[in-house]
């Protein structure tokens, strides 16, 4: 082990970092000493990704200092941060298919020469894999590696710039388990040598086995740092999660009614297996587990986006197979998704214009003309409804904020009169009002009948809007809970995983 | 994962082999439907007719790699032909090497521009290129004023370059120009292979963001990759010129379509990033095989050629689109956008990350 | 359609471009501003501007094809071909409108289901039909239409207009109704901006898709016959290089080559001046070529021009709720 001396060779002192009205940073302190490695856990929402980018150079705090070696830098961009030694490496691997292995290492080094020396090249290549334990012939095209192979060379990459912090975000996500021993092997090599690596995962089993110090985020806010010893997996998930209910959230209590959605044993090869549960009129289903657990994967497979291999989907009663989301439509189902400014709306198009566009037919005369009457009419009743503020429906919608662009996706599948309704994080990034909104909407939607699927990281909102909650881990259902039985720590016992 | 294998063959040489066969197969089945198919002759009319397009091809290749396309070059090629034309016929004492070194830059310069136009000012390569043919074409138009060079007045170095041989077997000619041609070609694929600014091209087109992400010139590399490619359209330009001696001012018009085609079917990848120039090479010589076998068999009318030429160039396509797929499905970002969202990022946020260009 | 000021200021400044290009010309000569004149500037390019308009949606759509041309071609080509083997002739029109149509067909086909681009496929497509023109018609022009055909294309039919122009008005008109006010307008225009938005709202990305195209070669195949009637004969080797200004066209009328954006107001005043400045400059005893390399550099400056109204802050960003 390197001699623990000296100051951190990163530190981060009160870095606050704000998107609009979101702050996902505030007050953040972190340092990493030279040869440990350190983990960093927290929920979905933390402020963990932020961290990474302003980290290296992505994004500028907006208050607060970055220091190397004890000296203050300002990291004006991501070849800044690179050129002094900090180097990330993210769950989908930047690699260039068409280049061998061993170009991928050393691609955009400044100091080689004008002619490539593939000799020399492919045996360094091959000398820092095999220090890392990885037996790769570097002549190979990198397009044909397995995740854990990229993965290596990602991190043969970072060593070969003399990489002093190792950003690792999410790396187990897509490893076996003989590969995630591999990388262990290769993480505790680098710390051995002198490299501060900031492992971030949801694996606590991981965590406590690679970790030297880990350390909890909780809305934006650094909670605690603790030596690996000093701490244990009940503590960490209770630093995790621990905040007050608070109690705006309105929901109704609701009486058991028909079952409207029913999925057996439904999966999707490399994606999730096994999924079954129910959903009533007027019930809302909440469906929690942290990134990656397959939530969504669960949602497109309803609606006919990427749709499910094995299992069966019951649509009042009747088996269905759905393979196009106008067939889902046609079945009452809506989906809101998760990423609305790259698949959920069009920015492009109006505030009118996006609410209308899935149910156009409704507005559409014999001749195919649009009734722009009609859809302005249904618009202003939805702004009306759901408060959505912007100076004209004209407007185009990426021109709002991020809570009534939400808004206007809701008023999109809402106006499809759906009979199951799947919300993908329907209250991520916007302030809290609206976030209350959107709250007391999907308690109206479920008194007046429609079933809904709520898909939520926030742990708070999904214990208090379901009527119950399905726990989800790595593709598996690991939970299902009655309102009753379910609390913060149950819940994020399931989606972490026991000990 | 696995052991290093004994013998590496790379997948290029392998795309190149089989080009090698797919010719060979060719010409056996000609050699039964035409007779006296085998001879010295054909051979020598071959490798007189390919040169011109191989290195357009090559010229292309150049720029497809970067995942752009270059559609003036046929343009190039007139403007280059015909300018060098009026030099050498004005200056017929002139040392050849400056001819040469003219039609050399006067394709880099214009290539400049489609560069400068791409590259920096980030117009799409189908559009800056596609109104460059026109603007070269009609700039030599007003220039010529209907003017012809013709093949007397040009200078004998000039008009008897194509014939001169370099060493003959039997009845086959080795011919100078093909030869050299041969040469330029191992020269610059030896650069792509070996020198970092060429394997940086095949950076660009393979995963742009991540060459940006790496800290690579990458504006830099596509305006030297558009300056190459003009080059050799001159150089082409040149060659037409001792070629056919007489240049109008429609010369070299279509030849882009033929660049592309050849680089296509000699399996570089329209997506970018991969694909050989000696692949190029062996692309302009498949077609120019089929097409002057098919001039032989008296069945076929000639105007199949460019029928032919398109379903090629669409088979090519597809099967690379084919091939490549099962590669590139893991990394493209787009194949599954649902997961393109942070955790934690609201949707007011600070634009992607700034690439650092050189 | 929502207002964008960016939209606004492109068809403002078209229509400024436009009224100066016309003063200068008739600034020049004298008959300029002769009706005949003005019929006559689109009796000439009749084939262009109806291929302009369907382009558009090509274009808004987020695609290209680049072999209208050729399928011009082709269609004039399978007009002459039937016609010379002795198909009554208006069974020959039908025939090569068929075949424009199949051609689009398949192209859209391979675009939709393959993923290929479709710069890629319609370039093999500019190049395959333009040889498939050949191998019909070879080196020979057929010509000898029927009287009735030839007139169609030379005399008047409304007052001053003749057939093809009250066509193309007709045709531009019902467009601009499809584009902006229909369904399918709809739809076009936001597979253009985002195809992955389209999808997850249940459209059929890869009906439109080949639509579009099989559409766009219809178009380009009536164009082929209406060139036939103009010129009153055919060959294969016709509407060479009609592509750069049909694109022109449409990318000078504000249509972003990014897709999702575009105004078919913008494109008829764009049409207005590129067929303005063809007629001045050829007034102006400008050379064919020039005038060709003339649309070219109109040609990348409307998208450079475009690009840096882009990245002008036009808009402001919404106040916070």
């Amino acid at each position: 082990m390197v001699e623990p001396g000296g100051g951190p060779v990163l530190a981060m002192r009160g870095i606050s970092k704000r998107f609009g009205a979101t702050r996902a940073l505030d007050g953040v302190s972190l340092d990493l000493a030279p040869g440990e490695v350190h983990a960093l856990v927290g929920e979905n929402g933390a402020g963990k990704s932020t961290l990474i980018k302003v980290m290296t150079g992505i994004h500028a705090p907006d208050e607060g200092t970055v220091e190397i070696d004890g000296e203050r830098v300002t990291l004006r961009n991501a070849a800044d941060a690179q050129a002094r030694g900090i180097a990330a490496i993210y769950q989908e691997p930047l690699i260039f298919p068409d280049l061998s292995v061993a170009e991928n290492v050393f691609i955009g080094h400044r100091d080689q020469g004008r002619v490539v020396r593939w000799r020399r090249m492919n045996d360094e290549a091959r000398a820092i894999l095999a220090r890392l334990d990885v037996h790769l012939d570097p002549r190979m095209p990198a397009s044909g590696l397995p995740v854990a192979a990229q993965q290596a060379v990602e991190i043969a990459k970072a060593i070969s710039l003399d990489v002093r912090v190792l950003i690792m975000d999410e790396p187990t996500a897509a490893l076996s388990a003989h590969e995630v021993e591999r990388l262990f092997r290769q993480v505790r090599r680098l710390r051995d040598e002198g490299v501060a690596v900031l492992f971030i995962s949801h694996r606590l089993d991981e965590v406590f086995e690679i970790a030297d110090r880990i350390s909890v985020f909780r809305d934006g806010r650094h909670v605690a740092t603790h030596a690996r010893d000093d701490v244990t997996r009940a503590r960490l998930i209770a630093e995790m999660v621990g905040r007050e209910q608070a109690d705006f959230y309105a929901r109704t209590e609701h009486h058991a009614a028909d079952v409207v959605l029913r999925v057996i044993d439904l999966g999707r090869t490399g994606r999730f297996s096994g999924v079954s549960f129910e959903v009533r009129k007027g019930e809302v289903l909440g469906l929690a587990g942290l990134v990656g657990a397959g939530r969504t994967d669960v949602a497109l497979a309803l609606f006919g986006i990427a749709p499910a291999e094995a299992g069966t989907i019951e649509l009042g009663g009747r088996p269905v197979r759905i393979t196009s989301p106008r067939q889902a439509m046609e079945l009452g189902l809506a989906y809101l998704s998760e990423d609305r400014r790259h698949v959920g709306l069009s920015l492009v198009q109006s505030v009118t214009s996006n609410i209308t566009l899935p149910a156009l037919g409704r507005y559409t005369s014999k001749l195919g003309l649009v009734d722009r009457g009609e859809e302005r009419l249904a618009a202003e009743e939805f702004r009306g409804r759901l408060g959505i503020r912007t100076t004209g429906l004209n407007q185009p919608v990426g021109l709002l904020s991020g809570g009534n662009q939400q808004k206007t996706m809701l008023a999109k599948w809402l106006n499809t009169e759906p009979t199951v309704l799947i919300l993908d994080e329907p209250t991520r990034g916007i302030d809290v009002g609206a976030k209350a909104d959107v709250h007391h909407l999907v308690d109206d939607l479920a008194r007046a009948g429609v079933a809904i699927v709520l898909i939520s990281s926030d742990l708070p909102e999904v214990l208090a809007m379901s009527d119950r909650v399905l726990v989800m881990r790595e593709g598996e259902q690991t939970g299902l809970f009655d309102r009753a039985e379910a609390t913060q720590e149950r819940v994020m016992t399931a989606a972490v995983g026991e000990t | 994962m696995s052991t290093p294998a004994p013998v590496w063959i790379r997948p290029e040489r392998i795309k190149e082999l089989s080009l090698v066969g797919v010719i060979a197969v060719v010409v056996v089945i000609f050699g039964f439907l035409v007779d006296d198919y085998y001879s010295g002759q054909f051979f020598n009319r071959i490798t007189t007719s390919v040169v011109i397009t191989a290195v357009l091809a090559v010229a292309q290749t150049m720029v497809v790699v970067t995942r752009n396309i270059d559609l003036s070059v046929g343009s190039i090629v007139g403007v280059s032909a015909y300018l060098t034309g009026q030099y050498a016929a004005a200056h017929p004492d002139a040392s050849p090497v400056l001819a040469i070194g003219l039609a050399l830059g006067i394709g880099a310069l214009l290539g400049a521009v489609n560069g400068l136009l791409v590259a920096y000012a980030r117009v799409p390569a189908i559009i800056v290129t596609l109104g460059t043919l026109a603007i070269y074409r009609s700039w030599l138009v007003s220039h010529a004023e209907a003017r012809t060079i013709t093949a007397d007045s040009l200078p004998s170095w000039v008009v008897d370059l194509p014939t001169r041989t370099v060493v003959s077997v039997g009845s086959l000619d080795v011919r100078a120009v093909f030869f050299v041609v041969i040469v330029i070609v191992a020269l610059l694929a030896v650069g792509m292979q070996r020198l970092r600014w060429g394997r940086r091209l095949y950076a660009i087109g393979s995963n742009p963001e991540a060459a940006a992400q790496a800290g690579l010139p990458t504006r830099r590399l596509v305006f030297g990759a558009f300056v190459a490619c003009g080059a050799l359209s001159g150089l082409a330009g040149f060659l037409f010129l001792a070629r056919f001696g007489t240049i109008t001012v429609v010369a070299g018009q279509g030849l882009e379509l033929d660049s592309v085609a050849a680089a296509v079917v000699g399996g570089v990848s329209v997506l970018g990033g991969s694909g050989t120039l000696v692949g190029a090479l062996l692309g302009a010589v498949l077609i120019d095989v089929l097409d002057q076998s098919l001039v032989r068999v008296p069945q076929v009318s000639e105007f199949w050629r460019n029928a032919i030429l398109g379903a090629l160039i669409l088979a090519a396509v597809i099967a690379d689109v084919a091939i490549g797929r099962r590669f590139r499905r893991r990394w493209s970002a787009e194949a599954r956008p649902h997961t393109r969202v942070t955790e934690d990022e609201p949707a007011d946020q600070a634009p992607a990350l700034e690439a650092s260009d050189a | 359609m929502p207002e964008w000021t960016r939209e606004r200021t492109w068809e403002v400044l078209l229509a400024l471009i436009l009224v100066g290009t016309v003063v200068y010309n008739a600034s020049r000569s004298p008959v300029y501003l002769d009706i005949d004149n003005f019929v006559n500037l689109f009796r000439l390019s009749i084939e262009k501007v109806i291929v302009a308009v369907i382009m558009t949606f090509v274009i808004i759509n987020g695609e290209i094809d680049l072999s209208v041309a050729s399928v011009m071609a082709f269609s004039a080509c399978v007009l002459g071909a039937a016609y010379d083997a002795g198909v009554p002739f208006p069974l020959a029109i039908l025939l090569a409108l068929v075949a424009s149509a199949a051609a689009g067909f398949l192209q859209g086909q391979v675009i939709a289901r393959t993923g290929i681009s479709s710069l890629v496929v319609t370039l093999a497509g500019l190049i395959g039909f333009r040889g498939a023109a050949r191998i019909l018609l070879e080196d020979r022009s057929v010509g000898a239409f029927p009287q009735w055909f030839t007139d169609l294309g030379r005399e008047d039919l409304l007052g001053p207009l003749p057939f093809a122009l009250v066509l193309f008005i007709v045709f531009i008109v019902v467009a601009g109704v499809v584009l902006h006010r229909s369904a399918f307008g709809r739809e076009v225009f936001v597979i253009g901006d985002n195809a992955e938005v389209a999808r997850y709202s249940g459209i059929d990305v890869a009906r439109t898709k080949v639509v579009l195209f099989t559409t766009s070669a219809l178009v380009a195949g009536v164009a082929g016959v209406l060139f036939a009637a103009r010129l009153g004969s055919v060959r294969a080797n016709i509407a060479e290089g009609f592509e750069l200004d049909i694109i022109t066209m449409v990318l000078l009328g504000g249509v972003s080559i990014f897709g999702g954006s575009g105004t078919m107001l913008g494109v008829a005043l764009a049409i207005g001046i590129v067929l303005n400045l063809r007629n001045g400059l050829g007034l102006a005893n400008v050379e064919a070529n020039t005038q060709t390399g003339v649309i070219g550099a109109l040609l990348i400056v409307s998208v450079m021009v475009q690009n840096l109204l882009d990245r002008l802050p036009l808009r402001r960003r919404e106040a916070e709720a």
